[in-house]
């Protein structure tokens, strides 16, 4: 068996893996007024009433709601704005 | 943003400064140590607890020099400017979760977030006056949210 014509182009890569995303979780507490919480989301987050609403109600009422979810660095930010409102902000790695 | 006015009694002033002296120091500290900081990067982590402590520190100062300089009849504080009335607003919440941890830990969450707690005559003084300081600093907040933003409580 003779030797192939065609020299094939085979090479071995590193790919980089996708950057885990990371959730901005907010919990549940006794202190904070639903108005406050409201306020700080739409200012915090940038989102407009009617879901800033939404999460605090899940907050209050699930115990915890997922406010945010993407890349670590900005997921960062957002946790330790919501924490210098007192607000009882963690990251979670999502997934 | 006009300028927006936190009117109350001279008495109530007096015995919200008398309690603030005692608990501003603590409520920084407090602050920071609840707050959940990530830990995996000593870098991010230091940082994060820096500006948690040094934010909680200057709304202490704001807040206790605020109330001290409200004299008169009613005793009046003035917030010039949005930057100052969110200042006030995270420092009274602050001091509230401060009062929880410090004063009043052993109450669930659910009583506390019901008023008639505050006529409970089966408390001791101290907790039953720290409990009426801490509606009244809800209260605080809540009038100062109803003028920045009036549909945050709808």
């Amino acid at each position: 068996m003779g030797k192939p014509k065609i020299k094939p182009e085979i090479k071995t890569e590193k790919v980089p893996a996708l950057a885990s995303k990371w959730n901005v979780v907010v919990l549940n507490d006794p202190i904070n007024l639903t108005g406050y919480v409201v306020m700080v989301f739409m200012n915090v987050l940038r989102i407009q009433r009617p879901l800033a609403r939404k999460y605090m109600l899940q907050v209050h009422e699930e115990g915890r709601a997922t406010v945010w979810t993407g890349e670590r660095e900005r997921a960062e930010m957002l946790a330790l704005e919501l924490q210098q409102w007192h607000l009882n902000a963690l990251l979670e790695k999502d997934g | 943003m006009a300028e927006l006015r936190l009117t109350m009694t001279a008495e109530a002033r007096n015995v919200l400064t008398d309690l603030l002296r005692l608990i501003a120091p603590a409520a920084a500290r407090v602050s920071v140590n609840r707050a959940k900081i990530p830990n995996s990067d000593a870098e991010v982590a230091a940082f994060w607890t820096e500006t948690l402590s040094s934010q909680a520190a200057e709304e202490a100062h704001l807040l206790a020099t605020a109330f001290a300089n409200a004299k008169g009849e009613p005793a009046v504080i003035l917030l010039k400017n949005d930057g100052q009335a969110f200042a006030f607003l995270r420092a009274l919440s602050a001091v509230r979760i401060a009062l929880r941890e410090l004063v009043f830990a052993d109450i669930p969450d659910s009583a506390l977030e019901s008023s008639e707690l505050l006529d409970d005559e089966s408390l001791p003084t101290e907790k039953r006056h720290a409990l009426a300081c801490y509606s009244c600093f809800g209260l605080l907040q809540q009038s100062l949210i109803q003028q920045l933003d009036p549909e945050a409580f709808d």
